[in-house]
């Protein structure tokens, strides 16, 4: 039975090891489990820091996984007539199972301090150096998110907002500033494909940004448990260049300014861009690895 | 071994109760039911027959949650109202069939808030505020048609997909158009059988003590009656009866036929100054006697005045300022605590129906059904001397009503200064 046992164990390096190298090399059944592609310029830094932590913490799983199985191989009782023996053990390896690890963590808090930095602190500025204002402010609610473009006059909470839910639209190749807040309790807004998360705090006032570098349809969603609806917080992210984006705005701004009924040019409603939009999210998110 | 052999009883009688959605179905409107038989025949409860007569004939008209019917009539009268395929896209246990459409949208989307029956007391209902809508009293607030007529299916689409801010209700913008129309189709449906159910209950009520309504398992369908055969009074009686009711049905079906959108003439086209005195001349109609605005809203628009009213759903059960303790009666009955309606902060720039110009200005002129929101007294054509207000002047009042929130007032952010996340200036 012991070597049973030792087997076992073995296989937990090696299973843990194996699912992922197969999520990494995009095999089946692990068909799209690893990172979804990186739309960020800045995500990189995050994805080496992923990775980086991901390697060490891998090769000390791996190492201490096989020295249980050299021990329990080695000890087995049933091969073993020699009696237990106590051992006070030993200072030096006590000195250095402690280090190793603090000074590995110091390592790790310092090499990351640059990039938490960038990403929580050195908020993109204007060519004038100050402050790039939100493009659009993100009010997470149970259970939807509630987007506010700033409008022409690039200010929130004036009369020229331009209001929507779920479906928010960004041009390409820019600094994107978003400010987000909560409504109601914690939620964290997640760009998958950029890599940024941050926790959504009521009371609180934040901002993220990113520059997405590819056009396309992603996925926004909420990463906190915020309640039973949780699982259906999500939104649409439209990564557009910067003609289509203003005619985007544009068109928005000009429905939400409806004031006549019939109205007077047909065809110019919202329901069929959401219907065609819709259809566009599904052919992405099925195309998507 | 007495273990194992348990554990293994226990495993068999798991399998064999099985773990699959609990049985579902439509629950009875009790607390009209109670009103009803209070009102029309002096008694607390409808008898079990007389139950077992509704619940029938509700089954005949329009199925169970998870097979629905389209009360079948002459004209077709709720087949144009709503399609059978979206409706049965919309109800049964949430999943999907063999070509891989959607099932049960209701139940995954809709129905822990608005219950199975569209009785808005779902599981999660209580815990919210405002409640979910019931259905079944055919009242919507947020709609394009004027005073409690029924909503036009746009009223109520523009609704799933943009959520009502401001209250629990999220946005479906991102399910695809076919999803939507379903769940629409399934809400009139809710709301036309629970409009039925209530006609069922009063007519119910008016017979002669001890008849029923229809014993369904009997009556042959309408078509059948003209064929002249020699039918018992008693059949001839309940097919009378059958009828009445499909007759009553195709009644309150046209209801939803005939909603239509009140058309508004355009927004008069302004620029900054003669915005700014529209505002201003909508600022003295907010407090003036005609719209008198301020007697729910407040002095300060921040919907403070008249905070003692009820909603329809309450009111119509009873008078909550007269008999407050009738409480008790329809509490028991499934009817959720009441609470006052509250007029809404106008400053909070959070329109629950819509921001758009155009939905203000429904609100205003058709009012919220099943609120005490009336609608604004309009001036009748060809009288300039009536009172009342005309199409500019309630634009003056959208005007203004849009500029509320944006008063310095109320808009500490303005002064607020940038100094949130920001720690290092680089």
């Amino acid at each position: 039975m012991g070597r049973f046992w030792s087997i076992l164990f073995l296989m937990v390096p090696v299973f843990g090891v194996g699912v992922f190298v197969w999520a990494m090399a995009d095999w089946w059944p692990m068909r799209g489990h690893w990172l979804p592609e990186n739309i960020n310029a800045h995500g990189g830094v995050i994805d080496s820091l992923f990775l980086f932590i991901l390697i060490l913490t891998g090769v000390i799983f791996v190492i201490t996984s096989l020295a249980l199985f050299w021990f329990l191989w080695k000890y087995d009782a049933a091969k073993n007539a020699q009696p237990v023996t106590f051992t006070h053990g030993s200072h030096t390896l006590e000195v250095v199972w402690s280090i190793l690890p603090a000074a590995t963590l110091v390592f790790i808090a310092i090499y990351q301090m640059d990039a938490w930095a960038d990403a929580k602190m050195r908020r993109p500025t204007l060519p004038s150096g100050e402050l790039k204002p939100p493009l659009a402010e993100i009010t997470g609610r149970q259970f939807e998110w509630r987007i506010r473009y700033a409008g022409p006059d690039g200010k929130i909470h004036t009369p020229d907002d331009i209001e929507l839910g779920n479906d928010l639209h960004v041009p390409v190749h820019e600094e994107i500033v978003l400010s987000i807040k909560s409504q109601d309790v914690l939620h964290s807004f997640f760009l998958p494909n950029l890599r940024v998360k941050q926790d959504v705090v009521p009371g609180m006032k934040q901002y993220v940004w990113f520059q997405p570098n590819k056009t396309g349809v992603y996925d926004i969603v909420c990463a906190e448990l915020c309640g039973w609806g949780h699982y259906k917080m999500r939104g649409r992210l439209t990564v557009e260049p910067r003609a289509k984006f203003e005619v985007w705005l544009a068109e928005q701004a000009k429905a939400q300014d409806q004031s006549e009924y019939p109205p007077k040019a047909p065809g110019a409603g919202t329901a069929n861009t959401t219907a065609g939009a819709a259809a566009g999210l599904q052919g992405t998110v099925a195309a998507a690895p | 071994m007495n273990v194992r052999f348990a554990s293994l009883a226990l495993l068999a009688a798991a399998l064999a109760v099985g773990c699959g959605p609990p049985k579902v179905s439509f629950v009875r409107y009790t607390t009209v039911a109670h009103k009803i038989a209070q009102d029309q025949m002096g008694q607390p409860e409808f008898s079990s027959e007389q139950w077992r007569d509704i619940d029938l004939t509700m089954a005949m008209l329009f199925g169970t949650p998870d097979n629905p019917e389209i009360p079948a009539l002459e004209g077709g009268e709720v087949g144009q109202m709503m399609s059978l395929s979206r409706l049965k896209m919309a109800a049964g246990p949430v999943g999907s069939d063999e070509q891989g459409n959607p099932r049960g949208l209701y139940r995954e989307h809709c129905a822990h808030c608005h219950g199975i029956t569209g009785d808005g007391a779902g599981p999660t209902a209580v815990f919210l505020n405002p409640y979910p809508r019931d259905y079944r009293l055919g009242l919507f607030k947020f709609k394009s048609t004027p005073d409690k007529l029924r909503p036009t299916h746009e009223d109520l689409k523009k609704t799933v997909l943009e959520g009502i801010p401001g209250t629990a209700m999220p946005s479906f913008k991102l399910l695809p158009d076919v999803e939507v129309e379903a769940l629409v189709d399934y809400v009139k449906y809710l709301s036309l059988r629970g409009e039925v159910e209530r006609e069922l209950l009063m007519r119910t009520s008016q017979l002669t003590e001890g008849r029923l309504m229809t014993v369904v398992a009997k009556a042959p369908a309408s078509g059948e009656k003209a064929a002249g055969k020699a039918a018992t009074p008693e059949e001839a009686a309940q097919q009378a009866q059958l009828d009445a009711v499909r007759e009553a049905v195709k009644d309150i079906a046209g209801r939803w036929k005939s909603a239509k959108s009140a058309e508004v003439p355009a927004r008069p086209e302004m620029d900054e100054q003669k915005l700014a005195a529209s505002v201003a001349r909508g600022r003295d109609l907010f407090y003036g006697t005609i719209a008198n605005c301020i007697k729910c809203h407040g002095d300060s628009a921040l919907g403070d005045g008249v905070t003692n009213d009820y909603e329809d759903w309450v009111k119509d059960l009873y008078d909550p300022s007269k008999e407050p303790k009738a409480a008790r009666e329809y509490l028991a009955r499934g009817m959720l605590p009441p609470r006052n309606a509250r007029p809404r902060n106008l400053r909070l720039g959070v329109f629950r129906g819509g921001h758009r110009p155009l939905d203000i200005y429904w609100r205003l002129t058709n009012g919220i059904a099943g609120t005490p929101m009336p609608k604004v007294l309009m001036k009748p054509e060809g009288d300039p001397n009536a009172k009342g207000l005309v199409p500019s002047d309630v634009w003056d009042l959208v005007n203004y009503v849009q500029s509320l929130a944006y008063e310095p007032i109320n808009n500490p952010l303005a002064a607020a200064s940038e100094a949130e996340n920001l720690r290092i200036t680089p």
